[in-house]
């Protein structure tokens, strides 16, 4: 009966997904963090699943640190971490990195990757912008409104409108990724016919969103204008021609108010347009009465029609932390791929949009779960569960950046990156960090779904120079210095492993790392090569 | 059940072929289904492998050769410039004078004389003909480099399996492996004749850097006993290829060859970087590219072409001797490609501007039937008369010619994406 009701309540619904009920969610006063163990814990008991142990408190920094400061933490921040008695030092120190500058950066270096992504360049103004938006943890609604409707005469909203402005030149691009990026929903299969298996999404649906762009052109100026007049025409699979409406993904269509226009006014308006686009010096565009893309942000933001926006946000952020979404693919959020946990991603949901879009609240709640606390080490003699269990931590390749980072701050002395971290500049520090990074980050690849580390990564962290003479250099700013000045053996490898791996040598990799110093003379090389041996290992390069 | 993809029947994929390839894979995404070139580790089936190893190379004309110039003249038209044409030694198959020696030895190549692809922008074209398919929102695809690197080569290879040069910087584009991850992506001699990062530094003797990557496989093995996933596994893999890669940078040294074979070549860079590709085929690098630049002659057309064709003719006829002497040409499919041809009008500064809708390529050796050409233009070279090509037929060709299923289809996720473009086919005509 339960199924053949969902299946009429689909059918009912049509291009709405479906939701759980408000009043079958737990009570809105839930701390997050209990409203996420508390479906997923339900789920595992229902499939009668043993999820993965808790980590390590040591593991349980690394990840953190990881995922709000984008870099590993310092050897004495992790030592520190792992010694302390507090009761509160798990939350302690989530709080304390949520509002460290390593928060501001690391929020909008991934933002950026996922308005910005791959050969899109925002430039230094639109990560400024972002670094911005982030410090004062700006509302995602808030962020939306001015990517997609800045003003051109206004810097900071200017910047903004880049979103808009580095796809300006095609329609294509405006219409799928703002679907993909702000909603969740991939909708280029519907250019050219009704999703065969989607009933959600139809022809009407792409065009209804391309609709909303198809009047948004790009000056003479780069900057970003409307047009005043402009339908969407399509053909249809069996060839009948169809003029599309200003639909929304949930299907609401907005009417354009009619106003009479005398033949005059049109050749003005038409003259003003083509100005726009071929005159550099041509004063501001005009703004049009009826401007589609505004209307598009209203309706989207409207509530009862803020499903799309609100779910996408909160799933995006989700699988940002646990590795994958409760909607995945992230892009196909639709009545057919519903979510492996659809009343904590309706509660999240809720729970969002009632508290001003703000991400930082979100963040703060999923990463003091106990299920984003799960090891990532499946050692059970059954079957490893499916990742939208959330059971097992996913293993998840760095970022170029967090690997940069990474690299940076393992390799460093670690007395010299204590003090920096303590000292009150460090957000100047963590800015030189930042541009330290790159030089490697710039190497490698973003890890997106399906990633391949390729052999040119490997190549270059086994021979590149930048390798041996930057990170693994013989100085005292650098690990290998600060090793040197440590007397046996034991206490290097133990300073290798807390600085490079975040955790103390188990048994077998000390007696290995023994063995191997046993083979050799004595030489100052064998521990540049101990170094190499760590940080080319798996163990720094994921997040694990 | 989950269904999240793109399968209309408009695109032609049918429901029962998804089915089947999506069952014969299991979960395996595309990362994932590494587990199948591991099959090949046992040494049955890769002797085997080895004996049926394919090669591609592809020599990339960048910024579009003249197809008027080299595989389809029209002398004595409006159109035609001042280049005659000559008969080749394959009866009924004549080209330009500008490529002489080629003329004498059109035995292994077939000519396709109507590519009509449309896109007549440098990126744009370059894009289409590199992956045979229109940009798709959303979508990063493969490049043919990739996809015949994942078809031909070996998941433990110890040589590159897709190598990409170029000689002046107008022909660099590095190529993209797309959705089928860095694994397959191009090994690019971006800064130098030797590819980067293959070379053990002077600082680090040769046992030392051997043992430091003992103990790192050893902290590895620690690492990924309870942690299984393909990108880890990557990890592990990437690591696995580092020495035999290095062992493989002797494949980018002519100097190595004897000098009989570097005189046969000659100094030219073009001709010596299909030297390369010849040794690198020659240990298993299933793809090559080397893009010969700058063919974009808006201006002095003849000029530019008589001292570019001199290059390619030179460089091709020998790389196909060399093969054909060392009984690779069989094996080895070489093609001449470029993002599109030039106009058949000649513009006022004596240039050919861009040309998408009437344009040439040829394919050698691997499973080509010589000495053949394949469709028509009209006596002016405007437009296409007789047997039109597209992109995504041109490498349905390729992959049939490399006994490669061109009907085979890769996941991403649940969406199948058919390596061939939807309503391609393969031109059986210049099929051996």
């Amino acid at each position: 009966m339960k199924i053949l009701c969902s299946i009429l309540g689909l059918l009912c619904v049509g291009a709405l997904p479906s939701f759980a009920h408000a009043d079958d969610l737990l009570p809105a006063s839930t701390p997050i963090n209990e409203a996420i163990d508390h479906y997923i814990r339900k789920a595992w008991a229902d499939e009668k699943i043993q999820p993965a142990a808790r980590i390590t408190d040591a593991n349980l920094i690394r990840r953190l640190t990881l995922d709000l400061a984008g870099r590993v933490p310092g050897m004495h921040e992790t030592k520190q971490y792992v010694a302390s008695k507090s009761p509160r030092k798990w939350t302690d120190l989530v709080d304390r990195l949520l509002a460290s500058p390593d928060f501001v950066y690391h929020h909008s270096n991934q933002l950026d990757e996922m308005l910005l992504p791959g050969d899109y360049n925002g430039g230094g103004d639109w990560q400024e912008y972002l670094r911005a938006a982030a410090k004062e943890n700006r509302s995602w609604d808030k962020l939306f409104r001015e990517m997609m409707l800045g003003v051109e005469n206004d810097d900071a909203q200017k910047t903004a409108l880049s979103f808009v402005r580095l796809r300006g030149k095609s329609l294509d691009d405006l219409t799928n990724d703002t679907s993909v990026v702000f909603f969740g929903v991939n909708i280029g299969c519907a250019k050219c016919h009704d999703h065969p298996l989607v009933g959600d999404w139809l022809q009407d649906h792409y065009f209804g969103m391309a609709s909303f762009f198809n009047r948004t052109y790009m000056t003479k100026k780069n900057t970003v204008a409307e047009k005043y007049d402009g339908l969407v025409k399509f053909k249809t699979t069996s060839g009948e021609e169809k003029q599309a409406a200003f639909m929304f993904l949930t299907g609401t269509t907005i009417k354009e108010p009619a106003v009479e226009k005398t033949a005059e006014q049109k050749k003005a308006e038409a003259a003003e347009v083509q100005k726009q686009m071929k005159d550099a010096k041509a004063p501001p565009a005009k703004t049009p009465g009826f401007s589609p893309r505004t209307k598009l942000v209203e309706l989207a933001l409207k509530a009862g029609e803020d499903q799309f926006f609100a779910r996408n946000i909160a799933n995006r952020i989700w699988s940002r932390f646990m590795g994958h979404g409760l909607v995945h693919p992230l892009d196909q959020l639709h009545s057919e791929n519903p979510a492996s946990h659809p009343e904590l991603l309706d509660w999240l949901r809720r729970d969002l949009a009632a508290h001003n879009y703000d991400l930082k609240r979100l963040i703060r709640g999923i990463v003091l779960s106990e299920a984003y606390a799960r090891s990532s080490e499946w050692t059970q003699k059954i079957e490893k569960p499916a990742p939208e269990h959330f059971a097992v931590a996913t293993t998840r390749a760095l970022t170029p950046k967090q690997y940069g980072l990474s690299m940076v701050v393992s390799t460093s002395n670690p007395d010299d990156f204590d003090k920096k971290l303590q000292a009150e500049n460090w957000a100047d520090e963590r800015k030189n960090l930042e541009n330290a990074a790159n030089s490697l980050a710039s190497l490698i690849e973003y890890p997106g779904e399906y990633f391949q580390i390729g052999v040119d990564e490997a190549l270059l962290i086994s021979n590149s120079d930048r390798i041996q003479n930057n990170y693994l250099r013989d100085s005292r700013d650098r690990l290998l210095g600060y090793i040197k000045t440590l007397k046996t053996p034991k206490e290097k490898i133990d300073a290798a492993f807390w600085a490079v791996y975040s955790r103390g040598p188990e048994s077998e990799e000390a007696a290995a790392f023994e063995q191997y110093l046993s083979k050799r003379d004595e030489n100052d090389d064998n521990w540049k090569q101990i170094l190499w041996a760590l940080i080319a290992g798996p163990e720094l390069r994921f997040n694990y | 059940m989950r269904n999240n993809f793109c399968g209309s029947p408009e695109h032609g994929v049918s429901r029962r072929g998804f089915l089947g390839t999506a069952a014969a894979a299991g979960a395996a995404t595309l990362g994932a289904d590494m587990t199948a070139l591991d099959a090949l580790k046992s040494p049955a089936m890769a002797g085997e492998l080895k004996r049926k190893q394919k090669n591609v190379i592809l020599l990339w004309l960048a910024g579009g050769a003249s197809q008027l110039e080299t595989w389809d003249p029209k002398p004595g038209r409006p159109t035609g410039g001042p280049f005659a044409k000559i008969q080749t030694s394959a009866p009924g198959v004549e080209i330009s004078e500008m490529l002489p020696k080629m003329s004498k030895m059109m035995g292994n190549t077939a000519i396709i004389r109507s590519l009509n692809t449309r896109v007549g922008d440098h990126g744009g074209g370059a894009a289409l003909m590199e992956t045979g398919r229109a940009r798709e929102q959303g979508v990063q695809h493969p490049d043919i480099g990739a996809i015949c690197a994942r078809e031909l080569g070996r998941a433990d290879s110890q040589v590159p399996d897709y190598v990409s040069m170029y000689t002046s910087t107008e022909g660099r584009r590095k190529g993209t492996s797309g959705y089928l991850g860095s694994r397959f992506a191009p090994m690019f001699l971006a800064e130098s004749m030797i590819p980067q990062n293959i070379r053990r530094l002077e600082t680090i003797t040769d046992v030392d850097h051997k043992d430091r990557a003992a103990l790192r496989d050893l902290l590895a093995k620690r690492f990924t006993r309870s942690r299984t996933s393909s990108t880890v596994g990557s990890h592990t893999s990437a690591y696995q290829r580092v020495r035999g890669l290095m062992a493989s940078e002797k494949l980018f040294d002519i100097e190595q060859e004897p000098a009989k074979v570097r005189e046969m070549y000659g100094p030219r860079q073009f001709a010596e970087q299909c030297l390369i590709a010849r040794r690198l085929v020659e240990a298993g690098t299933p793809f090559v590219k080397v893009a010969r630049a700058w063919w974009d002659s808006h201006g002095q057309n003849f000029e530019t072409h008589q001292e570019l064709c001199a290059d390619l003719d030179h460089a091709m006829s020998t790389l196909l001797t060399d093969l054909k002497d060392r009984g690779l040409l069989e094996t080895t499919l070489v093609i001449t490609l470029a993002e599109f041809g030039r106009t058949p009008n000649i513009n006022p500064s004596l240039g050919r501007d861009h040309f998408a809708n009437a344009w040439s390529m040829s394919l050698s050796g691997c499973g080509i039937k010589g000495g053949t050409f394949y469709g028509k233009t009209d006596p002016d070279g405007q437009t296409v008369v007789d047997g039109e090509t597209k992109s995504g037929d041109v490498f349905a060709t390729i992959f049939r010619a490399l006994g490669i299923d061109h009907e085979k289809e890769y996941h991403i996720g649940a969406r199948p994406i058919p390596i061939v473009d939807f309503g391609c086919k393969a031109i059986e005509e210049v099929l051996a």
